[in-house]
C-alpha cells in the first residue's frame, strides 16, 4: 500500500466557469466550472474529480492551419459551423476551441464577417466555446469587441493577451463578462506578471486562465512542465495571482521536424502521437485545459485521463 | 615638426607629422570625450579642420557625419594625422563638459587622530659633558615635547643625511615631521624653526570619472579646501575597460600618469584656494577601484578583466608619494585603500568605512551605484558583497534624452496624475537639456503612479493626451516641449528608455535579494540601507523604493551618505584608528559571484516589474498604488 504523500498544502487553485446554460443566460448545453484542485493533479482524493477538458480547435482560414489536419478532416475545414458540430458529437471534444485565422491575412478588415462566423459556431455546437481573436495589435480593438459582443452572455475564453497586448482583450471581457487567456513564454515570474497587469485593470481573478506557452515535446516542453509545475505549487501555498486554472495548447507539435518530414504513410500517426505524448504530459503537469488539433488525439486523451484517474493503466 | 593651433581658444602646439590631432590636443592639455579611448568607434572626437593638410578617412569613418558636415571638414580626432601646418575647432560638444561633482561625505563628528604629526623642539647643543648622537638628541626632544618612544621612531638615510647641517643651522631649533607607518614612527621630514603649525593632508576619492580631494588642516582637524575635476583618463576611454585595453596596447604609464595628474590637478586647486603651499602636505590617502588603484601605482591590471578576475594585491598600500609622481612634500606618504576583488574595490571598502557598517551589530544593507553597481550586505561579524553591471541607463547612458549631471539635466520631477502635466528642476536651473539619473528614477515613479505605464513600464497608449504619443520608434512621453528646452527638441521619454531603466533596476534589487538570501536575512531584518555614490546623494528615496531599485524599508531608515568614497577616505586620513579596520574589512567580506548564481536570473526576472513580481516585498508601494488608483478611479 503506497501511504497518501502529504504536502501540508493549505490553499486551492480558484475557479473559473466556462460557458452558459439557458438557466445562466447562455445557449450552452453545459458549463464547466474549472479550476479548485487541491494537489497535484491526477492525485485528488475520490474518482469524482473531474478530468482536464480537451478542447478541439478548429480555425476559420484553413490556410493557416496544418496540412496533416486539413488532409485528416477533409472538407470540414471549410466549414467551422460543420467542424464545431463533429467535435461535438463525433470526436468527443468536451470544448470548441475557434482561431479567427482569418485576421492573419494582410491588412484584414472584415470585421463582420467574423461575427458571423461566431455565430454559426455558437449556433452549431452546444459546447461551450473558446475563442481565439486577432493576430495584429492593430485589429485587436475591433475583433475583441465584435467576438465579446456576439458571444454575450455565452461565459467565453477569450484568447490571448500577453503582457505587451492586453488592454483591448480584456475591455472586451469586461464589457461582455467573458473569461481571458493569459499566455507567458514559460516562466512562472512572466505570468504571475500578466495576471498582476489583468486585475490591475480591473479583471477578476475568476475570469483569468494561465497559459504558460507549451513548447513541443522535444523541444523545450520540459521547461514548460517545469514553469507549470512550480504555477502549481504556487498556488497551493497560496499565491493568489498564480492560483489561476491552465490552459495548454501544443499546436507546435505539429510543425516539428519529425513530423514534417516524416514519410507520407506514417506522418499522421506520428502527429497524432506527438500532439497526445505532449498533451497528456501537460495535463500531468497541471493544464485544466488541453487543446489539440487532430481528432484521433481526443479519443486517445480520454482513455489516458480515464486510466490516470482509475489507476488502471491506460 | 607641424604647428596646430586649437579654436576657439587658440591652443597652440608643436607636433611631429603623423601625430593624430586627438594626441595633440591631449597635450596642448585638451580634455576631449573620447568614449572608446580613440580606436575610432564611438564618433565622439569630432574636430572640424579650418585649414591645413591632415589624413583621414572619409569612407571608413563617413557614417559619423552627414555631408554638410564632411564639407565643413569634420573628422575624427582620433583617426586624422597632422599632415601640415593646422587649424582645428573643438566644437563645445566634443569637450569634457564641467559636471556637478558630489564633494560633501558623511556628516559624522569624526574623532581627530591623524597619523602625521609635526613637533617643534628647541635642542641644547652638545657639549663634551652631554656628547650624544644628533639623531638621538632630535628624537629625545620630540619624545619630551609629546611624541612617540625615542626608540620607536626611525629615520631614513634621506632625512639622516640632512640632520648635522639642519640642526646647527637652526641654531638647534627645529620642527620634526613624525608619521606612524607600518613600520613604526617614521621620520619623515626636518624643517628649521617652527613650522608646526603648516601641517596639511589630502583625502581623495579617485573615480574612474571624477577625482574628489578634501585638503585637511592636520593641526585644527578642520577642512581648509575641496576640489574636484574629472579624471583625465576618460581621453584613453569612458569606461574602465575600455582603458585597461588601451593600457594593454600602448602601456599603463600613460594612464598612470593620468591618474596622477588629475590628483595633482585637484590637490593644487584646492591648496591655491586655500593658500596652502603643496610642500604642506604630508600624507595623501586614496580610496579608488581596484584598476584606478593599480594604474596609479603603475601595476599592469590586464589580469584584474580576464578570468579568473585576479586583482595584483588586496592588502592596503604606503608608499612615498613622490615615486608615483605626486606633487606634494617630497617626503609625503601616500597610502592607498585595500581591495576585495576585481570589483569590490578600495572606495567599498571606504563606503563601508564611512558608513560604519562594520562596526555595527544590525544589519546594513550598502548600495553603490556608479558605472558599475555594488552591494555589501552585513555588520560587524559576517559581510557578503557583490557587484554586477547596471548598464548605464540610470547614469543617463542608453536613454534617449539622458545625460550626466551636467548644467540642464532635469534632476526632479512630479506629473500631475490628472492632467499629466510635468513639474522639473534642472541642474543649474537653466533650461532642460536632458534628464540624469534621479530625473529618470522621478519619471518612471510618477508615470507608474499616473497610470501612464503599467507595471511592466508599457506606456498606455488609450490615454488621450498631447503627452502621450506614438514616436517615431517606441511610445513615448513627451516632457518639455521643444519650445521649453535648451535643444530645440521635445524631450521625451520612450517605452525603450523605461524598458532599460527597469533592467538596470532589476539588477540591483535582484543582486540584493541575492545577498540577503544568501545570508538568510529579510527585508525586515535590515536596519539601515545606505545609498553612495554621485548618483545617491540626489536620489528621491521614495521613488527609489516605488520602482523597487531597492528593498522596502522605512523610509527614514534609508541613508543617502553621498560620496562614500570620499567620506572614507577623509575618516582614514584623519583617524588612524579608523585606518587599521581597514585590511580587516576587506578580509572580512565574502564575494558572490553573480554569474555563478543559479537563482539569480530568477531574481532578475521577478525584479523586472514595477516594483516587483512579489507584492508582498513592497507592501506600502502597493498599499499606495492601489490608493492612487482609487482616487483615480473615483468620479
Amino acid at each position: 500500500m503506497i501511504p497518501e504523500p502529504n504536502f501540508g498544502w493549505t490553499s486551492t487553485v480558484g475557479e473559473v466557469i466556462l460557458g452558459a446554460t439557458r438557466a445562466e443566460g447562455g445557449t450552452r448545453s453545459r458549463s464547466y466550472r474549472i479550476g479548485g484542485g487541491t494537489t497535484l493533479p491526477f492525485m485528488e482524493k475520490g474518482i469524482t474529480s473531474p478530468s482536464p477538458l480537451i478542447a478541439f480547435e478548429i480555425c476559420d482560414d484553413s490556410r493557416f492551419w496544418s496540412p496533416i489536419i486539413n488532409e485528416f478532416c477533409g472538407d470540414l475545414i471549410h466549414d467551422p459551423g460543420a467542424w464545431a458540430k463533429t467535435a461535438e458529437t463525433t470526436y468527443g471534444a468536451d470544448l470548441v476551441r475557434l482561431c479567427l485565422t482569418s485576421t492573419r491575412q494582410r491588412d484584414f478588415s472584415d470585421i463582420p464577417t467574423l461575427g458571423k462566423t461566431v455565430e454559426t459556431v455558437l449556433a452549431s455546437t452546444t459546447l461551450p466555446l473558446i475563442l481565439e481573436g486577432s493576430n495584429e495589435p492593430k485589429i485587436d480593438s475591433e475583433v475583441f469587441l465584435k467576438c465579446g459582443e456576439t458571444g454575450q452572455g455565452e461565459r467565453l475564453l477569450l484568447g490571448t493577451a500577453e503582457a505587451g497586448r492586453y488592454r483591448s482583450i480584456a475591455a472586451a471581457a469586461l464589457a461582455y463578462n467573458h473569461s481571458i487567456i493569459a499566455q507567458s513564454p514559460i516562466d512562472i515570474n512572466l505570468a504571475k506578471q500578466l495576471n498582476i497587469l489583468l486585475t490591475e485593470i480591473g479583471v477578476q481573478k475568476d475570469h483569468i486562465v494561465i497559459d504558460p506557452y507549451t513548447g513541443a515535446l522535444g523541444y523545450g516542453f520540459e521547461y514548460s512542465y517545469s514553469a507549470m509545475e512550480r504555477i502549481r505549487f504556487s498556488a497551493l501555498k497560496g499565491d493568489a495571482d498564480l492560483a489561476m486554472p491552465m490552459i495548454c495548447a501544443p499546436s507546435d507539435s505539429l510543425t516539428i521536424k519529425e513530423v514534417r518530414e516524416a514519410d507520407t504513410g506514417v506522418r499522421n500517426a506520428i502527429a497524432v502521437e506527438w500532439e497526445f505524448a505532449t498533451s497528456l504530459a501537460a495535463a500531468v503537469a497541471g493544464a485544466e485545459i488541453v487543446c489539440v488539433r487532430h481528432p484521433d488525439t481526443v479519443k486517445r486523451l480520454k482513455a489516458a485521463f480515464t486510466g490516470l484517474k482509475t489507476r488502471s493503466g491506460m | 615638426m607641424r604647428t596646430v593651433t586649437f579654436l576657439p581658444g587658440y591652443n597652440k602646439i608643436v607636433a611631429p607629422r603623423g601625430t593624430t590631432i586627438l594626441d595633440a590636443a591631449q597635450r596642448a592639455g585638451i580634455n576631449m570625450n573620447v568614449v572608446c579611448g580613440g580606436q575610432g568607434k564611438c564618433g565622439k572626437c569630432v574636430v572640424y579642420v579650418q585649414s591645413g593638410k591632415t589624413k583621414f578617412d572619409r569612407e571608413k569613418f563617413g557614417r559619423f557625419f552627414t555631408e554638410e558636415e564632411l564639407k565643413q571638414g569634420a573628422c575624427l580626432a582620433c583617426e586624422t594625422t597632422i599632415q601640415g601646418d593646422l587649424s582645428v575647432i573643438i566644437p563645445e560638444s566634443t569637450l569634457i563638459q564641467e559636471q556637478k561633482i558630489l564633494v560633501n561625505g558623511i556628516d559624522t563628528a569624526i574623532e581627530f587622530h591623524p597619523s602625521v604629526k609635526k613637533y617643534y623642539v628647541e635642542l641644547q647643543s652638545p657639549t663634551l659633558a652631554d656628547p650624544s648622537p644628533d639623531l638621538s638628541r632630535l628624537l629625545w626632544g620630540i619624545q619630551k615635547g609629546g611624541g612617540p618612544i625615542a626608540e620607536k621612531m626611525y629615520a631614513p638615510l634621506e632625512v639622516m643625511r640632512e640632520i648635522p647641517a639642519l640642526l646647527r643651522h637652526s641654531d638647534w631649533k627645529v620642527t620634526g615631521t613624525i608619521a606612524l607607518v607600518p613600520g613604526g614612527y617614521r621620520l619623515i621630514d626636518l624643517q628649521e624653526n617652527d613650522t608646526s603649525q603648516r601641517l596639511y593632508g589630502a583625502a581623495v576619492d579617485l573615480g574612474s570619472t571624477t577625482v574628489v580631494a578634501y585638503l585637511w588642516d592636520l593641526i585644527t582637524g578642520k577642512v581648509a579646501a575641496v576640489a574636484s575635476n574629472y579624471n583625465r583618463q576618460i581621453s584613453c576611454g569612458e569606461d574602465i575597460l575600455a582603458r585597461v585595453n588601451y593600457a594593454q596596447k600602448n602601456g599603463i604609464e600613460k594612464l598612470q600618469a593620468l591618474a596622477v595628474d588629475s590628483i595633482n590637478a585637484a590637490l593644487t586647486t584646492a591648496a591655491n584656494s586655500a593658500r596652502i603651499d603643496r610642500e604642506d602636505i604630508y600624507e595623501v590617502v586614496v580610496a579608488g577601484n581596484t584598476v584606478m588603484t593599480h594604474m596609479l601605482l603603475g601595476i599592469d591590471p590586464a589580469y584584474i578583466i580576464k578570468e579568473p578576475y585576479v586583482p595584483v594585491v588586496q592588502r592596503a598600500l604606503s608608499v612615498a608619494a613622490a615615486r608615483i609622481g605626486l606633487t606634494c612634500n617630497k617626503n609625503c606618504g601616500l597610502f592607498a585603500f585595500p581591495a576585495v576583488s576585481d570589483f569590490i574595490g578600495g572606495d567599498i571598502i571606504a563606503d563601508i568605512l564611512a558608513c560604519g557598517m562594520s562596526e555595527k551589530e544590525e544589519i546594513s544593507l550598502l548600495v553603490d551605484i556608479g558605472t558599475n553597481f555594488e552591494v555589501v550586505l552585513g555588520n560587524k561579524e559576517w559581510m557578503f558583497s557583490c557587484a554586477g553591471a547596471a548598464g548605464p541607463a540610470l547614469e543617463g547612458g542608453e536613454v534617449l534624452f539622458g545625460m550626466r549631471a551636467n548644467p540642464g539635466a532635469i534632476e526632479k520631477i512630479t506629473i500631475d496624475p490628472v492632467t499629466l502635466a510635468p513639474a522639473f528642476s534642472t541642474i543649474s536651473g537653466i533650461k532642460p537639456r536632458g534628464i540624469t539619473g534621479s530625473g529618470l528614477i522621478d519619471i518612471l515613479a510618477e508615470l507608474l503612479s499616473a497610470g501612464v505605464i503599467d507595471r511592466t513600464g508599457r506606456i498606455n497608449m488609450e490615454i488621450k493626451n498631447p503627452r502621450i504619443r506614438a514616436g517615431a520608434h517606441f511610445p513615448e512621453y513627451v516632457i518639455a516641449w521643444a519650445r521649453e528646452t535648451d535643444i530645440r527638441k521635445d524631450i521625451v521619454i520612450t517605452e525603450n528608455d523605461i524598458k532599460n531603466l527597469i533592467m538596470s533596476k532589476a539588477s540591483i534589487h535582484a543582486a540584493c535579494v541575492t545577498l540577503m538570501k544568501e545570508a538568510g536575512v529579510s527585508r525586515l531584518d535590515i536596519a539601515t540601507i545606505y545609498f553612495a555614490g554621485a548618483f545617491g546623494n540626489y536620489i528621491n528615496k521614495k521613488n527609489a523604493t516605488i520602482i523597487g531599485l531597492i528593498p522596502e524599508i522605512d523610509l527614514e531608515r534609508i541613508k543617502n551618505i553621498g560620496n562614500g568614497a570620499v567620506a572614507g577616505a577623509n575618516l582614514a586620513l584623519i583617524n588612524r584608528r579608523k585606518r587599521k579596520l581597514l585590511d580587516g574589512i576587506a578580509g572580512q567580506i565574502a564575494y558572490i559571484e553573480l554569474n555563478a548564481e543559479p537563482s539569480f536570473m530568477d531574481e532578475y526576472t521577478s525584479s523586472v516589474f514595477l516594483p516587483h513580481t512579489d507584492l508582498s516585498l513592497f507592501p506600502r508601494v502597493q498599499a499606495l498604488l492601489e490608493s492612487i488608483r482609487e482616487k483615480k478611479e473615483a468620479p
